[in-house]
């Protein structure tokens, strides 16, 4: 697992293409505010907190916990099948991702790798238990 | 407005049959009408069809006034009432026509896959869409989570398809309306947990209109005007994994907290509410954030029949999306119509008697958008 280049810690913020280049090659990106210490999962060019445009790449925790789930029936075009998503409690920030092997609300999971079915890739995490 | 249903119409053509009515019903002319506000979410993905405001207006005679096209999700329509009521109580226009249309079934040519990515897309590009999340989804994990931290059960949820089912066969304009049974719901197919094919609104076509006049203006009116009192809206974070809690959604407490200071009222004085219903869980979210229930007892509330349009807080009688319809663009002034009929006392069989204080919910994608809008008979 790599840690955040200096490029993600800036002078230039993190984008999603930054984001997305740690997910595929497996590392949970987040930001945090220099500001105020607010933790978000997905990039941010301020803080919903405080305002501040200093945001620093973070590395995420890969084990989390199951805040929210369902199971997929009926999914868009693009997509096949029965899946489950949920989002995953990663400390003090929470990711919206696809879950594997039907956890419940609660319950550990690990993050394990990405699934590219519409556009650009989704987080995966399985159960850790 | 149009009955909600399937239409094979253009977009102009069923406007009009909501406009109209709307503008006779006012007993105005369509040259006093000085402005348009116009709703319609998904025209430009479902019918290649943008820019309709001014298509639109020039259809029903109206071309040359300001016009201006609203598109927030499924709150769409709301937010352009919101915008004209604020725009005649600034004196910024006297007569002015809101409304918003849109269509959502086969009758586009769009099958169930495209059309749910469609909806799809009111969630986020990145860091959304790529999981598979659907509509359905979204309001399972708000409901999930619900279900987690106060027992809301299935069958619970289930009532209120029953609930609003039964409300919708005394709506002539309802897309749907019968006797049905939580059984009838807890069989049919399951869309994401926890909710079945009855848990769910359906895809829907149709149109909806209101006049909105100054209040020396609508004294002049043919028919008996109506009051709007207090209009909120508030948004949340999108992502949803953003929120600071799924089940509270906090735009609605925060829209309501404003339209009830505006009316001076508090949500004891609301005698029924018009919530947004998408999916059954939603409607308990709705129902505790507007504070008509307490945070826990949605669910245990509809089951008791508390929520019925005989019960002592009637929510929906309309049918709610649930059984009404849920043409995205048109549903928030939809829901404007439903109070305006209850609050003249023209809602016939599924009449709350006396209601003399109503309230609309109408929330858009993962409830990040909400405007909540407090009516009241006019005195
Ligand atoms: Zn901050």
């Amino acid at each position: 697992m790599s840690e955040p280049t200096d490029a993600d810690k800036g002078p230039g913020h993190v984008k999603y293409e930054d984001w997305r280049e740690h997910l595929e090659t497996g590392t949970l990106l987040g930001v945090q505010c220099q500001s105020c210490g607010a933790v978000s999962a997905t990039p941010k060019r301020a803080c919903s907190g405080c305002g501040s445009r200093e945001m620093a790449a973070i590395e995420l925790p890969e084990r989390g916990t199951v805040y929210s789930e369902t199971t997929i029936n009926v999914p868009p075009e693009d997509f096949d099948g029965t899946y489950q998503v949920g989002v995953v409690g990663l400390g003090e920030t929470r990711l919206l991702a696809r879950l594997r092997g039907a956890v419940d609300i609660g319950e550990t999971v690990m993050f394990t790798g990405t699934i590219v079915e519409g556009d650009g890739p989704g987080p995966v995490f399985e159960s850790a238990e | 407005m149009t009955e909600f249903g399937q239409h094979d119409r253009s977009l102009e053509e069923l406007f009009a049959d909501a406009a109209l009515p709307a503008i006779d019903d006012a007993g105005v002319g369509v040259s006093e009408i000085d402005a348009f506000y116009f709703g319609n979410a998904m025209g430009g993905m479902t019918e290649n069809e943008t820019h309709l405001a001014p298509a639109l207006a020039t259809h029903l005679g109206m071309q040359g006034i300001p016009c201006q096209r609203f598109e927030d999700a499924c709150a769409t329509s709301s937010n352009a009432f919101k915008h004209a009521v604020e725009a005649v109580e600034a004196g910024r226009h006297d007569i002015v026509l809101v409304g918003g249309v849109e269509r959502c079934t086969p009758e586009t040519g769009l099958d169930t896959g495209v059309m749910t990515r469609v909806f799809a897309s009111a969630s986020h590009g990145q860091y959304e869409q790529p999981t598979g999340l659907t509509f359905p989804g979204v309001f399972a994990l708000l409901t999930k989570r619900h279900m987690h931290e106060y027992g809301t059960t299935e069958a619970q949820l289930a009532e209120i398809a029953v609930k609003n089912h039964s409300h919708g066969q005394y709506n002539p304009h309802a897309h749907f309306g019968r006797d049905a049974t939580v059984e009838d719901v807890l069989e049919s197919p399951i869309v994401a947990d926890p909710f079945h094919l009855m848990d769910c609104c359906p895809f829907s076509d149709g149109a909806s209109a209101v006049v909105v006049a100054a209040p020396d203006r609508a004294e002049s009116f043919s028919s008996t005007p109506v009051d709007v009192t207090g209009i909120g809206h508030r948004t949340d974070a999108v992502p949803l994994a953003d929120k600071a809690d799924l089940t509270e959604t906090r735009a609605a407490r925060q829209a309501s907290t404003r339209a009830y200071k505006q009316a001076n009222i508090t949500a004891d004085a609301v005698d029924f509410a018009e919530v947004h219903d998408c999916f059954t869980g939603a409607e308990v979210l709705a129902t505790e954030a507007l504070g008509l229930l307490k945070d826990g007892k949605g669910g245990p509330a509809a089951a008791a029949g508390r929520t019925r349009v005989d019960g002592e807080i009637p929510v929906n009688p309309s049918g709610g999306l649930k059984a009404k319809g849920h043409p995205i663009g048109a549903t928030g002034t939809a829901q404007i119509v439903e109070l305006t009929t209850q609050l003249r006392g023209d809602a016939g069989k599924r009449q709350i008697g006396d209601a003399s204080t109503a309230l609309a919910h109408n929330l858009g994608g993962d409830a990040a958008t909400t405007i909540v809008t407090v009516m009241e008979a006019h005195a």
